[in-house]
């Protein structure tokens, strides 16, 4: 796939999801309109009633006007529940096929979508954006109904009488604007002050995650009034946005009612003249109410619209970022010998780093920096391609191959690699089919965890492996990426949070397991570098002295320095 | 280890009842909220009566100049209604929003002073959610439900005063709509709630899903395991949207049914009019009033029968809140014995999670004033449950603990904590400032202070160097700290508690070894003056330490200088040679 497949036009987004659902968006705003014309009948009908039918005493008229009556509801009902039913299925699909996009951009083998980013604000646009982008299906549908009200009760109005409905026709919609007007300044403020309201949360779930970091330094209290200052900051805020929305809700039924009021006074005259019939005077002022609910429905819709092209704005950002490793649709020649070189490589720290691992060699790399280390794994495990210079694997760059391919030869297990929900078998069978598995949880030393499991193998680890201690979870990472039987396996300090005696277990079965295979460690444990063929120094930024362990030891007083606490 | 799982406490109905009405206790703003929205809500109620009098008098064919007098009491009714409507709904939330903020504050106060022993049986998980989604949940039925279901019940209890008033018969009439909407709420009660918690569980799995996803996305990328995970977000995403599909079902169906009793009730008062109009019993401005009074019912019956369900869930929030405030708090002694000085002593300290399997298996430790003493030993042999129990954290099964002379159990939760300070592995950097996120250690810390705490374990400089210093946002949605310099921030907080006995629990693993060693160096230097026990299994600690002990099975098995110990042929002298191999050219 060439990187441009993965740009998506920007503002496509929000047009892409309405027009992906065009089918379901039309008849359920069809329907919706339906509804609200039925809606917009009702005080009409009633109206009629009672000029036909109890003003007259006509009881033949009374039953034809309760048939139109029942029809008519017949109708708005059927109408609602099934418009509302297919624009929430637009929304919904179109909300989640953004998501499966979102999730296909942010785990494409190219990368350079999450990085930088924190999972909580890439989750907030894979759900809540997502949803947003998607909600713009169903506010089509509502700003539609609301139209069709609008202009069925305008209709009908000027039907009625010329001047009753030019009056409320020229006089309501400016009347709503100047309330909305009224009220955005305070509904501004509230929207801010609703945001600070919503830190009292944030502060309590912060303090829980931290409390057993609390308890250890005895800082509850401190904690306690911590909270109370931030609950009581979030009252006062959320007290002047309360008041501030009373305020607006205050004025509006204000002056709509005030509007009534002339609306009946005129409407009284015109009857009184003779101008109007009464039933036309009911449904006029009938109409006059129901008109209120379109008209404000439609600055909603305005809002709404403004939110999802927000989101959908946020959600294109993700999808547009730029890969992190271009170029490259090869696949490695077959079978991979799997000898790795590094020519003239600058990136980051790295500074002209040559190095050259042969197919089969068990080799370590110690470096003096550990933003060196961690340069020098990000470029093997082709998170990124350096700035000059190549990483080749069996003699062809990196970057004339495809990325998965890639790393179907070449496993990189990072230190903080994570694990995922599931079973620990799950997780060790991921990328790993064969019968390593059971010779990978030896080597990793991984048997006393699965017997501490309650169900062994098949025990659930629970988000992210939280159920499993720090040195616990390495093992199994460890575990995972011998379990992959890869040509070429880097490791980057695999086992910081194991006790001595496993350490140099771990490093012996390792050793043994990958014989013959090409395996880089990037450490500065002595266990692991002892077990290597070869140990390389990395420092300044390039590749020092190389030796064994031992040698090494003996010859440079750099690389003591180095490895020894 | 498998621990016993023991969910906190929910309150019982009657007792969130009583807790409910105790918060709702300012009487007088509760009144003057009341007297507001029943005063303004009549006044709107009042427009149809006078429509339907302006109807009588132009049936009569009265004077045009008889329409003023109804035309400026509409207007008057707007306004008293305008006015007490934001009057009312501002005291509602002054009266709520109080009555949460206590409420909350209540729980988060009790939840952080529960013994750590008690809140691990529950599981953060299930306190987390207290004190975030049912604290929201209950905010959101205060802010939005409570004020429209307080003035739909309004309007719905005056109108049929209203229609009443008209004629008895009328009022009668509206009501026979009630049988179908008290039918449909029935309904609507029954499949909502285990619809909508479904709905809330696939929503929590998919983000539970994406964030796994989305943050393992290095691992998910060099394991080639995205079609997998694209595979298991699609599952999760198509499950709620099933779900929400199946809310929305439920909900159009309820609405709709809704509408048959709105035909039902405008059809019953059209009739009845009808029939009173035809024997003069009524004029038809009374039959006018009642039929808008009632077609104006329309909206406030949805709400209040849509929100009934809100209620109950806002409900289940407020019990599950006030399971927690009416949790006994831990028994503090009023005035603890101080202890005489920084010395430790246990004896014969067992300890069983599960009973039947000691964790600790009598161990017998004295600790001098000042001595720095390493804890060795293979994982699982009990040396992280040591170090909790001297913290004061988890209570033993048997077997004393005495801090400078004092037992643990008269010293009491806040002044052990005075004493003691543990940092584990764990690191957690406060949402904040830097400078907040240290100050939860000693509040009343200066600036000054604070940099020489920094100093001490090695940070001064990196802080210095970020945007804003001290002031810098750390921890969740600030700036992202690695887990070494999170590390020395707890060792400055330690620097700062100034506690006379410190335990490090592998406070300077998990960070590269490279890292490790600076951390120790922060350690050592946060260390300096106190009594100290180290768990670690980087031996340089221990050939560092003043004592080494060695834990094997939860039993003491070796201790004494590292000098001494190297030599003697034991355990640690194993460790050590493992430790030590490759490291000795």
């Amino acid at each position: 796939m060439s990187p441009g497949a993965l740009r998506i036009a920007h503002g496509g987004v929000l047009r892409g999801a309405i027009w992906g659902q065009r089918r379901r968006v039309a008849i359920g705003s069809a329907l919706l309109i339906a509804h609200q014309a039925g809606e917009a009948m009702v005080p009409v009908i009633v109206g009629a009633t009672i000029d036909r039918a109890i003003v007259t005493g006509d009881a033949g008229a009374l039953g034809v006007w309760l048939g139109v009556l029942a029809v008519t509801f017949a109708v708005l009902s059927v109408s609602y529940r099934f418009g509302d039913r297919f624009v929430e299925r637009a929304s919904q699909t179109a909300a989640h096929d953004l998501r499966l996009a979102l999730t296909r951009r942010i785990l494409h083998p190219r990368g350079g979508a999450a990085e930088g980013r924190p999972s909580g604000g890439l989750l907030s646009i894979a759900t809540s954006d997502a949803s947003r982008v998607g909600e713009v299906n169903v506010v089509i549908g509502v700003g539609a109904s609301a139209v069709a009200g609008i202009t069925v009760a305008a209709a009908a109005l000027l039907q009625i009488s010329l001047v009753l409905g030019a009056l409320v026709l020229v006089g309501l919609p400016p009347l709503l604007v100047l309330i909305h007007l009224l009220g955005r300044p305070l509904v501004r403020r509230a929207a801010s002050e609703q945001a600070e309201a919503a830190g009292a949360t944030g502060v309590a779930a912060d303090l829980i995650a931290g409390l057993r970091v609390l308890k250890g330094i005895g800082a509850e209290s401190a904690a306690i009034e911590r909270y109370r200052d931030s609950s009581r900051r979030s009252l006062a805020a959320t007290l002047r946005a309360a008041g501030a929305e009373a305020t607006v809700a205050g004025v509006g039924i204000l002056l709509t009612g005030a509007f009534l009021a002339l609306v009946a006074l005129i409407g009284g005259r015109l009857v009184a003249d003779g101008r109007i019939e009464l039933g036309e005077f009911i449904a006029a002022v009938g109409l006059t109410g129901f008109l209120t609910g379109p008209l404000s429905l439609s600055s909603y819709v305005v809002l709404d619209l403004a939110r999802g092209r927000a989101s959908a704005g946020r959600v294109a950002g993700l999808l547009d970022s730029p890969v992190a490793v271009t170029g490259g649709t090869r696949a490695p020649s077959p079978p991979p010998a799997g000898a790795v070189a590094l020519r003239d490589v600058r990136h980051r720290g790295l500074d002209g780093l040559n190095l050259e691992i042969s197919a089969g060699e068990h080799a370590a790399i110690v470096a003096t920096d550990a933003a060196d280390g961690a340069a020098l794994v990000e470029l093997l495990a082709r998170a990124a391609d350096p700035q000059a210079g190549s990483v080749q694997l069996d003699g062809v760059a990196y970057t004339e191959l495809d990325p998965d391919l890639l790393r179907a030869v070449v496993r990189v297990s990072a230190h903080d690699a994570e694990l995922f929900d599931g079973s620990l078998s799950d997780n060790l069978r991921a990328a790993a089919p064969g019968e390593r598995v059971d010779a990978a949880l030896v080597a990793a030393d991984v048997a006393d965890v699965v017997a501490a499991l309650p169900g062994g193998l098949d025990a659930t680890l629970g988000e992210r492996g939280r159920s499993l201690s720090g040195g616990q979870r390495q093992r199994v990472a460890l575990a995972r990426a011998l379990a992959a039987d890869a040509a070429v396996l880097v490791l980057h300090d695999p086992t910081t949070a194991v006790d001595a005696v496993t350490e140099a277990r771990i490093a012996a079965r390792v050793r043994d397991l990958r014989a013959g295979q090409t395996t880089i460690v990037v450490t500065s444990s002595p266990a692991l570098l002892a077990a290597a063929d070869r140990v390389v120094l990395l420092a300044g930024g390039r590749a020092g002295a190389t030796g064994s362990h031992m040698q090494l030891m003996h010859r440079d007083a750099h690389y003591r320095a180095a490895v020894l606490a | 280890m498998t621990l016993a799982y023991e969910q906190l406490p929910v309150a019982a109905a009657p007792q969130t009842r009583r807790a409910a009405l105790a918060l709702a206790r300012p009487r007088r703003l509760a009144l003057a909220a009341a007297a507001a929205l029943v005063v303004g809500t009549a006044a709107g109620l009042a427009v149809p009566a006078i429509l339907g009098h302006i109807v009588d008098l132009v049936t009569d064919r009265r004077g045009v100049a008889e329409l003023t007098g109804p035309a400026i009491l509409l207007l008057a009714a707007a306004v008293v209604q305008g006015v007490l409507t934001a009057v009312g709904q501002a005291l509602v939330a002054r009266l709520g929003e109080g009555a949460l903020a206590e409420l909350r504050e209540r729980v988060v106060e009790r939840v952080l002073m529960l013994p750590l022993q008690r809140i691990e049986r529950a599981g953060s998980g299930d306190l987390v959610a207290r004190v975030s989604d049912d604290v929201a949940e209950i905010a959101e039925a205060v802010r939005q439900a409570l004020p429209r279901m307080a003035s739909s019940a309004l309007i719905v209890g005056l109108t049929l005063v209203g229609l009443a008033a008209l004629d008895w018969r009328l009022a009668l009439a509206g009501l026979v709509a009630v049988p179908i909407q008290a039918h449909t709420l029935r309904w609507y009660l029954r499949h909502s709630a285990p619809v909508y918690a479904a709905e809330r569980r696939a929503a929590a799995a998919r983000a539970q899903q994406l964030l796994d996803s989305v943050s393992g996305a290095g691992s998910v990328r060099a394991f080639g395991l995205a079609p997998d995970h694209i595979a298991r977000v699609e599952r999760r995403s198509l499950d709620a949207l099933a779900l929400t599909m199946r809310a929305v079902n439920l909900i159009t169906r309820f609405f709709a049914r809704l509408n048959a009793a709105e035909l039902l009730g405008v059809a019953a008062i059209l009739s009845t009019g009808f029939v009173l109009v035809r024997s003069g019993q009524i004029t038809v401005g009374q039959a006018t009033a009642a039929a808008l009074y009632f077609i104006r019912l329309f909206d406030p019956i949805n709400i209040l029968l849509a929100l009934v369900d809100d209620a109950q869930r806002a409900g289940a929030s407020l019990s599950r809140l006030v399971g927690v405030t009416a949790m006994d708090p831990p028994d503090e002694p009023p005035a603890p014995p101080r202890p005489a000085d920084a010395s430790v002593v246990l004896q014969d300290v067992r300890h069983a999670y599960v009973s039947g399997y000691d964790v600790l298996d009598g161990i017998d430790l004295e600790i001098r004033p000042g001595e720095r003493i390493a804890l060795i030993g293979v994982s699982g042999a009990g040396k992280t449950t040591l170090a909790r129990v001297v913290a004061g954290i988890q209570r033993p099964t048997a077997g004393r603990v005495l801090l400078g002379g004092v037992e643990l159990a008269q010293l009491g939760r806040a002044a052990t904590a005075r004493s003691v300070g543990l940092v584990s592995q764990e690191v957690h950097v406060f949402a904040g400032t830097l400078a907040d996120d240290l100050r939860m250690a000693r509040s009343s810390a200066g600036d000054d202070e604070l940099a020489a705490a920094l100093e001490r374990v090695g940070a001064l400089e990196w802080v210095r160097a970020l945007p804003d210093g001290l002031a810098t946002a750390v921890g969740d949605g600030g700036q992202r700290l690695t887990a070494q310099r999170a590390q020395q921030l707890a060792l400055a907080r330690i620097v700062l508690a100034d506690h006379p006995i410190v335990i490090l629990d592998e406070a300077t693993a998990e960070s590269g070894s490279t890292g490790a060693r600076a951390l120790e160096a922060a350690a050592a230097a946060a260390l300096e003056g106190r009594t100290a026990l180290v768990v670690a299994h980087r031996l340089t600690q221990a050939a560092a330490a003043d004592r080494v002990v060695v834990m094997e099975s939860g039993r003491i098995v070796e201790q004494g200088t590292h000098a001494d110990l190297v030599t003697a042929d034991g355990p640690y002298a194993a460790l050590w040679s493992a430790w030590s191999d490759g490291r000795n050219a």
